[in-house]
């Protein structure tokens, strides 16, 4: 290790950060550094510095009712998604409790209100949140064309609106494989149990891919594999044995808001892809 | 919600969210925006943390979740596309002038602001201490090479900017 080796890794020292001090590629620099006085000036010098921007930093203060605020929405969220029948016998309580860690007596109190979480006010208010999102966020006819070959096609396919609400955030926690060559995520998806497109086209085979997902739609697994040539794409692949309604006898396009979807089927599997746009933007080798 | 689960979370809420709360606002540079990040955040992580197979990476988790919830809203609202991360750094936005007044001499959020935007992030999550140099790569989905680089060319370009905020304060201060 050379002096400017060290300056670079000792750069990563954070004054009073203990893990830093751990870090077995900082602690090599500093034996390097005890060695080296002129870097130690230099050392000195950089922590002056990265101590006064941290010390500013953590002057931001966040707002005084944000962690009470987490906590409420939180449990009122809970509250929503594991609530059994209301029992008309167990009087309700009319609120939450916000922070603070809970006692033996507040337990029976959230035990009371799970029962009556229809008369809670926080409940209500997190319910008509949700209500209010559903109804934002529900497509609308005028939104929703069915495009082309099969008028008989008379409702959209279930899976198409979550799609089209969902697929910007299916990689919201990252891919389960990344890679660049399609084939290599064929693979890893087959070899993971979930649906994986049997054959592509050369064409599409050749085309390079960010990575894939997989996930879930009314208990039916789902694969989704990234493409990226200009604009992003996604073909989404299922056993059409899942998805019954959506499987059409010739290939079908739908647009809904700003995405486009072509939905066919090959063998025993639903392909649907995906693109920003409409369906001229989508790939016409697809 | 049982108690467990209650004590669980809300210990996480205590540990995380005034952290969260300021990588939030480093990014967006605005208060509200920042509080609505770390509330989203742990929204996802109520509804998608018990996932989370290794509880040590609860932290790394949360912190990612808020960069990525940040760069989903900027593509929503630039129509930008998520797939382009560099791309997606300069979507910060700008300190707002009444959030410089009410932060003072607060020069540190001021420089790293103008911080080239590739410099940014990597800078401010090193700053906020919490998460070691390896984290932040993870949290940025680049190599730990490329955040040490940046890390350390990030840190060239804000002394100089510090500096001179410094020595422009200390002008109008005379």
């Amino acid at each position: 290790m050379d002096r400017e080796e060290a300056k670079n890794i000792l750069q990563l020292c954070r004054p009073g950060v203990e893990s830093d001090l751990n870090d077995p590629l900082i602690a090599e620099a500093f034996e390097f550094l005890e060695r080296d006085s002129e870097l130690q000036i230099w050392f000195e010098d950089q922590q002056a510095f990265d101590a006064q921007i941290c010390e500013q930093l953590e002057s931001i203060k966040p707002p005084a009712d944000l962690k009470a605020s987490i906590l409420a929405g939180m449990r009122a969220h809970q509250k929503i998604a594991t609530a059994p029948e209301p029992d008309p016998d167990v009087a309700p309580e009319p609120f939450l409790h916000a922070t603070g860690p809970s006692t033996p007596k507040e337990d029976k109190v959230i035990s009371k209100t799970n029962k009556a979480w229809w008369r809670n006010p926080w409940v209500g208010i997190a319910a008509l949140f949700v209500f209010m999102m559903i109804i934002i966020n529900a497509p609308s006819r005028n939104d929703t064309q069915l495009a082309q070959n099969d008028p008989s096609l008379a409702s959209l396919p279930a899976i198409l609106p979550f799609l089209s609400d969902q697929i910007d955030d299916m990689t919201i926690f990252g891919f389960d494989k990344k890679d660049e060559q399609a084939h290599q995520l064929q693979t890893f998806l087959a070899n993971s149990g979930a649906p994986s497109p049997r054959k592509l086209c050369d064409k599409l085979a050749s085309v390079p891919t960010i990575g894939c997902v997989t996930f879930e739609f009314n208990d039916a697994k789902l694969s989704m594999i990234c493409f990226k040539e200009g604009e992003v794409f996604h073909l989404i692949t299922a056993d059409a044995a899942d998805f019954p309604e959506a499987c059409p006898k010739q290939p079908q396009i739908y647009e809904i808001r700003d995405k486009a979807f072509k939905v066919w089927v090959e063998g025993d599997q639903l392909n649907i892809l995906t693109i920003h746009g409409t369906k001229n933007d989508i790939p016409e080798y697809i | 919600m049982n108690t467990d689960t209650d004590l669980n979370f809300e210990s996480i809420v205590n540990a995380y969210y005034q952290p969260l709360y300021r990588f939030g606002y480093s990014l967006a540079k605005n208060e509200h925006e920042a509080g609505d990040l770390a509330q989203q955040t742990f929204f996802i992580y109520a509804e998608k943390g018990s996932s989370l197979r290794d509880k040590s990476k609860v932290k790394s988790w949360l912190f990612t979740t808020l960069y990525r919830e940040f760069l989903r809203r900027r593509r929503k609202e630039g129509r930008m596309d998520n797939y382009e991360p560099e791309m997606l750094e300069a979507a910060g936005g700008s300190v707002e002038p009444h959030i410089r007044r009410s932060m003072d001499a607060n020069l540190a959020v001021e420089a790293l602001d103008e911080v080239d935007a590739i410099y940014r992030e990597p800078l401010n999550l090193f700053y906020l201490k919490d998460l070691s140099y390896k984290e932040i790569a993870k949290v940025l989905d680049v190599p730990i090479g490329t955040i040490m680089s940046r890390l350390s060319r990030g840190k060239a370009q804000l002394r100089d900017i510090f500096k001179r905020k410094e020595a422009e304060t200390s002008e109008n201060a005379l």
